[in-house]
């Protein structure tokens, strides 16, 4: 496969993955009623205990909350698996998979590998696994843009808010205009092309790719302050909580406390 | 006189956009600006509301000199903004907020309305232009009729007295186009200002009480909508008429030089 | 590289966003200062343009082909702090929304990546700027992706130093310093570095016949950065003292014969013994040359951390010294 065919489809893949998020977060599952505050803290809060943890049957019971949580939220299983578990898996397993045999100690009956090395592998590839489907659940039930209004209980500045919420919105775009002009590139080569031709492709691709920011970026500009823009930035949040809310607060309090008093 | 251009001219990176302009814009009126592509159309809604001043010559709107120093005073660049409102041509520059709620809410917060207010101002003007289903959609995936009727909520929200629009109706389909143009022929009533730049000679005759056809930077005529219609000569060196393909019933294609008629 | 969670423990996780926080605030008033208000559209445009520019897979000399991350581009472009922004930006972006890289080690991939990335850059490319863009572009994006590259290898490699159970097993990453930081090393000097000098130099090159004017950011910035870079890193060598012992092939003759470090090599070693007397060759050169700071302690300092970090910032001089040597006799 080419360079481009690659770059396309890592670009799909990105597009894809926004376009599935978006439409997640709009059904009825569980966590998409809460607040999401309550969400970014609790499932951020979880993660870090994931990742505290000192034994790993806590990590376990993590993960399996995770998948629950996951179930309950009309997230489909297949979802989690293509989109984090399996990359995961092949990313820290490959880099697990030495360490049963490398790391000294005692060993296990009379295969090469050691209990450490056993033990050190099951930490690394859960707390990846637990970490990134709490991740995911973050963000394939929450609207993006709640997301990172909701960063603001971190104490993250107005102004980078507004960056991040101006990013995400010009990532799309940007993502669609790469998407297509390699696809223009694409469909215009003839036969294979030398290895300085296509660096050239790639590289007149992310030169072209940097002019269209820079001019966008100037007519945003004149848009912004078509539309009284000074300078400051203001960012109006409909977040209220519910009861429910509430209880879901208590509720991760809770699960955190206990998965770091089981993981000391 | 709510604009006033003294010749006027706007150089942009060694181009000259806009050359020796003078027109005058009374209070209430609603102009047609028609012109080519490169023709300055745009450059000059620009400087209309107050994003880029001339390098020769004067505006002044209700009198006051837009300059960088009055926009710098806060009193007159609050005011001001809320009285003009300039719609881009380019939906992907206008709308730049995460959400279609927030791109609306973004003028008010500016002039720092009180929050309360924004959200109850937001809500009506989206009920308003029916898209109000559309509140928590990202701008990127909506199709090309409803961004242009979020660009407008974004700027109906502050109810300004002067409407700019850069070619409104480009690379709609028919239908959207049409709501657009009703919807501006509704509004555009009263003590309000529209000024409509285009190249659609369709529904001149409707948005328009006056004509102002631009070539190259420069003013070349200034009538009534019918009158610029009529004369064929005019749109033909401004480049508004262009050639058009068609196919008979019979199956045969021709073309020849048309320009659209109600 | 962008570090996933469970990698580092939570206390290096930690330390790497305290590290990192007031690079932002100082990076965040310098924006300000520079852009006031056409901040908030330049910026978000330009971390857009990086966060795409990361997925680009790009065609690289020998058939294979790598991803760039674009901090050497960004930094020749906006300037040091604004790319170190804009490439935070794009990380964090990409770890929240897009799963690469993990939420705990934000921190630590814009320190590596961005924070320093952005140093570096700058400081290999201002000098050359004038006489040889392209070059200095290319070399400034090459110097800036290993310097992270080695970073996350040293934040790898101590993790099994501090960090392991009670039955020994490491609880992060497992490899030590010997085996993260070739392992790192290997990948980032061929292909990943090859791969920021073909998109930094590439796209510098274009410019300069496309847009020239989008190049003057770069040389706008106050040299200052440069040298807070290397204080930031003077002050970080210490961290070398906890890696206890010597490290793997740094031995004396006399360690050969003392039970203690013979225990040490071979713990090193995968638990191959030492041989019983110090290699020939090694008897016979070890004493040609007495460093004036043996063992790195100069005879009349005490401390060990303090004898340390003053070798370290000796030692670190010197290269300064020469690296700027270098420069001036290529202007």
């Amino acid at each position: 496969m080419s360079f481009l065919e690659r770059t396309l489809e890592g670009l799909h893949e990105a597009m894809q993955r926004a376009f599935e998020a978006e439409h997640s977060a709009a059904s009825r599952g569980l966590l998409q009623q809460i607040d999401a505050r309550i969400k970014v803290l609790g499932l951020f809060a979880l993660i870090v205990a994931a990742t505290m943890s000192r034994r790993l049957w806590p990590i376990a019971a993590l993960l399996a909350l995770a998948i629950v949580l996951t179930a309950l939220s009309r997230i489909s299983i297949r979802t989690l698996v293509s989109r984090v578990w399996i990359g995961a898996l092949l990313f820290t397993g490959a880099i697990a998979v030495p360490a049963l045999f490398l790391t000294p100690g005692t060993a296990i009956g009379s295969l090469p590998i050691t209990r450490q090395g056993a033990t050190t592998a099951g930490f690394l590839i859960l707390r990846v696994e637990t970490a990134a489907t709490l991740a995911i659940l973050l963000v394939f039930t929450t609207p993006w843009a709640h997301v990172l209004k909701a960063l603001r209980v971190f104490r993250v500045p107005v102004v980078f808010v507004a960056v991040f919420g101006m990013t995400c919105r010009y990532i799309l775009l940007l993502l669609d205009t790469a998407h297509d002009m390699f696809e223009s590139r694409r469909s215009r080569t003839v036969g294979t092309l030398s290895g300085s031709e296509r660096r050239h492709m790639a590289v007149a691709s992310a030169g072209v790719l940097l002019n269209r920011s820079s001019q966008l970026s100037g007519d945003v500009y004149l848009a912004m302050q078509s539309r009284g823009f000074r300078g400051e930035v203001y960012v109006l949040d409909d977040f209220r909580m519910t009861l429910r809310d509430w209880a879901a607060l208590a509720t991760f309090a809770a699960l955190v406390a206990a998965a770091v008093w089981a993981g000391r | 006189m709510l604009f006033d251009l003294d010749r006027v001219t706007f150089r942009y990176e060694g181009v000259i956009a806009l050359d020796d302009l003078s027109l005058s814009i009374p209070e209430g009126s609603r102009v047609g600006l028609l012109g080519a592509n490169g023709s300055g159309k745009s450059t000059l809604l620009r400087l209309l509301d107050g994003l880029c001043f001339p390098q020769d010559g004067s505006i002044r709107f209700r009198g006051s000199e837009l300059t960088e120093a009055r926009f710098a005073e806060d009193d007159f660049a609050c005011g001001f903004r809320r009285e003009v409102g300039l719609v881009f041509q380019n939906p992907d520059v206008q709308l730049f907020n995460p959400t279609v709620f927030d791109e609306v809410a973004f003028g008010p917060l500016q002039l720092r309305w009180p929050k309360s207010e924004v959200r109850e101002r937001v809500a009506g003007i989206l009920d308003r232009l029916r898209i109000a289903h559309l509140r928590d959609r990202v701008p990127h995936r909506l199709s090309g009729g409803e961004k242009k009727r979020v660009a407008l909520a974004s700027m109906l929200v502050l109810d300004p007295a002067v409407l700019l629009l850069d070619e409104p109706t480009a690379s709609l389909d028919p239908r959207s186009q049409s709501q657009i143009i009703d919807l501006l022929v509704e509004w555009g009533g009263g003590a309000k200002t529209v000024i409509v730049a285009t190249h659609d000679l369709a529904d001149l005759e409707d948005i328009a009480d006056r004509c102002c056809v631009l070539d190259s930077g420069r003013l070349v005529a200034e009538r009534a909508p019918a009158e610029i219609l009529r004369d064929r000569d005019l749109l033909e060196r401004a480049n508004l008429v262009h050639a058009h393909r068609h196919r008979h019933a019979s199956g045969a294609m021709h073309s020849h030089p048309h320009e659209h008629r109600r | 590289m962008h570090i996933p969670d469970g990698y580092l423990s939570p206390a290096t996780c930690a330390t790497m966003y305290a590290a990192s926080a007031p690079f932002w605030y100082v990076a965040l008033r310098r924006v300000r200062k520079a852009l006031h208000t056409r901040l908030v559209p330049r910026l978000s445009l330009f971390a857009a343009f990086s966060f795409v520019v990361m997925m680009f897979n790009l065609p690289l000399p020998g058939g294979t082909t790598g991803h760039a991350v674009g901090i050497g581009l960004a930094t020749v472009v906006l300037g040091p702090w604004a790319a170190m922004l804009a490439v935070s930006i794009a990380i964090v972006i990409q770890a929240l929304f897009f799963g690469d890289g993990g939420i705990t080690a934000i921190g630590a991939n814009c320190f590596n990546m961005a924070i320093v990335g952005a140093l570096v850059a700058y400081a290999v490319y201002r000098p050359l700027a004038k006489r040889w863009p392209v070059v200095a572009a290319g070399l400034a994006g090459y110097a800036a992706i290993n310097i992270s590259a080695l970073l996350a290898a040293i934040e790898f490699g101590l993790q099994p130093l501090w960090y392991r159970d009670a039955s020994g097993a490491p609880l992060y990453c497992p490899y030590p310093l010997s085996v993260t930081i070739p392992a790192m090393m290997i990948g980032h000097l061929t292909i990943a570095g090859f791969a920021e000098l073909v998109i930094s130099a590439g796209v510098v090159a274009f410019l300069r016949r496309s847009d020239p004017a989008m190049l003057q950011g770069g040389a706008s910035s106050r040299p200052i950065p440069a040298w807070a870079a290397l204080a930031v890193l003077l002050i970080l060598t210490p961290l070398g003292i906890l890696a206890a012992g010597s490290a793997w092939g740094e031995w004396m003759a006399s360690d050969f014969s003392d039970p203690a470090a013979r225990a040490q090599i071979a713990a090193q070693s995968l638990h191959q013994p030492p041989p019983a007397h110090a290699p020939q060759g090694l008897a016979r050169l070890a004493t040609i040359w007495t460093a004036p700071f043996a063992r790195y302690a100069p005879p009349f300092i005490r401390g060990v951390s303090f004898g340390y970090l003053l070798s370290a910032m000796f030692g670190t001089g010197l290269v300064m010294l020469s690296c700027l040597t270098v420069v001036r006799l290529l202007r």
